[in-house]
């Protein structure tokens, strides 16, 4: 008898002390919730807010919802422009880099060539070599020199660059492949072009959909390398670089609605993508980054 | 058989080399755009370390030997910046890595709730680091922001507090280096204590351990090699992160939150479009070496004495 109390007193204070801890993991998670999301939020009502609201202080909510704000940016602003810089370059350098990571990852498993170990050498140097932005001055250059930096081309190709650490991934990937899926193949006449275009690409969805996703998320959230490409011909500027240009504009400190509304246009597109895809980035950082 | 082993060597060397042609002709896409983005560039930022150049129309570049390099280490304000890229990276692990690994170990188990606190807290890691600048930049504002705003209405602070001022800027930039930051390394604990097996953690319940030492003495140690290489992606972020620092401070006020990755890019671009910048691409380029060879020496260090403890345990 005593021993069924006991036991019955000791689940309960346990029963207890799971509560507590549970009340307590949500209060830490609770406001680290509240400062995470707090800027987002910040930033798209105060889209919405008139910029005396903004700048006097005034309700966590609009007054008034300004949509107005939105055209005013989109208009006047000229983000409309700018939108559809964003979009070209990022879907650009999207495909470019899926396609290009794609063939160079599969061709590094698979075969041996004439130079490989050397290339194989050089790309894991640069992957620890940062000297950081000041490379885009070379960049900038050639590009010069090939009469391609007064147009998106040359932005794409700068945003798009060598991928080396991604072309590691396709390749790591390629490698889990079986090998005999290839023989196969060729036995059944395939070409080495048959081969990757039948055999590899399907089975590397996976892997190229983490390559795709993050190619898009840098190109769209890409500044200093925009900035740069687009300093000769600023109607060349993406979203991000035209945004942040509004905080030298002249009258800056009456237009603190259009930059939150600018900066809304910006990241509103980006957390679409992430809330349809938000499983495979969580899920493609680890692949990229720990098992690398 | 002698004409005939002659009669192959050449066919056999024509089908190696359309071999390689055929491999070549699947690495070139990326080869091509690997060679201008990536060694071009390196290449010639190493030339330049050489050499005085202010760009077109400044005329030749001019050959002055280590000049650059010795120019660096005379020089205060770098050393400066190197010394707040140190405080800035401290100040980031120092605080990101404990609320990013308690964050994992509340949220790693499949339940209700924590799926979707999870996609929140890692949000800002798919943000625009310029464009959260700039949004930063408004709520810090010492006399419009919101941050301001709030803390005066709580009573915790009479005066506004002038956030991107001298003295606490630095500070500034921590805080919204660990909001875009603690997401990105919640998913790599989590990821961790997911590869500890669960049956180690139940049988070490069962053997009486409570919650807090099965942390503690089970999967703490178990993480061991996933936390190196956690620390070690820390420690290299922190050394090139410079959006953030050039949109919100832009390494102002008086250099106070200068970072050694802008003061080299300062020589080469204007930080902001109020300065004019004075190119100076060789001195820039010189700036960029010493700071990518103290970067990678802090990287050595971390993994000599990270192989150390490795032999401890």
């Amino acid at each position: 008898m005593v021993g069924k109390k006991a036991v019955k007193e000791r689940t309960r204070s346990a029963s207890r002390s799971a509560f507590i801890a549970g009340v307590g993991k949500w209060i830490f998670v609770g406001i680290m919730i509240v400062f995470t999301i707090y800027p987002i939020i910040y930033t798209v009502l105060g889209s919405l807010k008139t910029n005396v609201e903004l700048t006097q202080g005034g309700g966590f909510l609009p007054s008034e919802w300004h949509f107005e704000n939105f055209y005013q940016a989109f208009v006047e602003a000229d983000f409309v422009r700018y939108t559809g810089n964003s979009i070209i370059v990022s879907t650009a350098v999207t495909a470019l880099a899926v396609i290009t990571c794609s063939l160079a990852g599969f061709i590094l498993a698979r075969r041996n060539f004439v130079g490989k170990k050397v290339l194989l050498a050089l790309y894991m140097t640069m992957m620890f070599v940062s000297l950081g932005s000041v490379t885009l001055y070379p960049i900038y250059e050639l590009l010069q020199a090939l009469k391609i930096n007064k147009s998106l081309v040359g932005l794409i190709i700068a945003l798009t660059g060598g991928q080396a650490a991604n072309v590691f991934l396709v390749m790591g990937f390629t490698k889990a492949i079986p090998k005999e899926l290839d023989e196969a193949a060729i036995i059944d006449g395939c070409s080495l072009y048959g081969v990757y275009s039948r055999i590899i690409v399907p089975l590397s969805k996976p892997i190229l959909a983490v390559v795709a996703l993050f190619a898009f998320r840098n190109s769209w959230n890409d500044y200093i390398t925009s900035l740069i490409m687009t300093i000769a011909v600023p109607k060349l500027q993406t979203l991000t670089v035209a945004v942040v240009q509004l905080k030298y504009s002249v009258n800056a400190a009456a237009e603190w609605h259009i930059m939150l509304a600018g900066a809304s246009i910006a990241i509103i597109p980006i957390l679409i993508v992430y809330m349809l895809a938000h499983k495979q980035f969580i899920a493609g950082l680890t692949a990229g980054a720990v098992k690398g | 058989m002698k004409g005939k082993q002659a009669a192959l060597r050449p066919m056999q060397r024509k089908k190696a080399v359309i071999k390689n042609l055929q491999a070549y002709s699947f690495m070139l896409p990326n080869l091509i755009l690997f060679a201008a983005c990536s060694l071009y560039p390196v290449i010639w930022t190493l030339k330049y370390v050489f050499y005085q150049y202010g760009g077109y129309g400044t005329g030749e570049p001019l050959f002055v030997g280590f000049e650059n390099l010795a120019r660096v280490f005379r020089d205060k304000v770098y050393w400066e910046s190197v010394l707040h890229t140190f405080t800035y990276g401290f100040g980031k692990l120092i605080l990101i890595l404990p609320l990013a690994f308690f964050l994992a170990l509340l949220l790693n188990e499949q339940k209700k709730g924590n799926g979707l606190a999870q996609s929140i807290v890692f949000l800002p890691t798919i943000m625009s680091s310029a464009v959260m600048g700039l949004v930063f930049y408004l709520l810090f504002n010492a006399y419009n922001g919101e941050i301001n705003k709030y803390l005066m209405e709580a009573h915790i602070i009479d005066q506004p507090i002038n956030w991107l001022g001298k003295d606490h800027a630095m500070k500034t930039l921590v805080i919204t280096a660990v909001w875009g930051g603690v997401g990105n390394y919640m998913v790599y604990f989590i990821a961790g204590i997911q590869q500890v097996s669960t049956d180690v953690i139940e049988s070490a319940k069962i053997d009486g351990a409570g919650r807090l030492q099965s942390i503690w003495y089970i999967i703490l140690p178990m993480l061991g090699p996933i936390l190196k290489i956690i620390l070690m992606l820390a420690i290299t972020s922190a050394f090139n992160d410079i959006t953030n620092v050039m949109v919100l401070t832009e390494g102002g006020p008086n250099n106070a939150t200068m970072v050694m990755s802008l003061y080299g890019y300062k020589y080469f671009f204007p930080v902001s479009a109020t300065q004019a910048a004075v190119p100076q691409y060789g001195y820039g380029a010189a700036v960029s070496v010493i700071s990518a060879v103290i970067a990678g020496a802090v990287t050595v260090v971390y993994l000599k004495i990270s192989k150390k403890l490795d032999d401890i345990y």
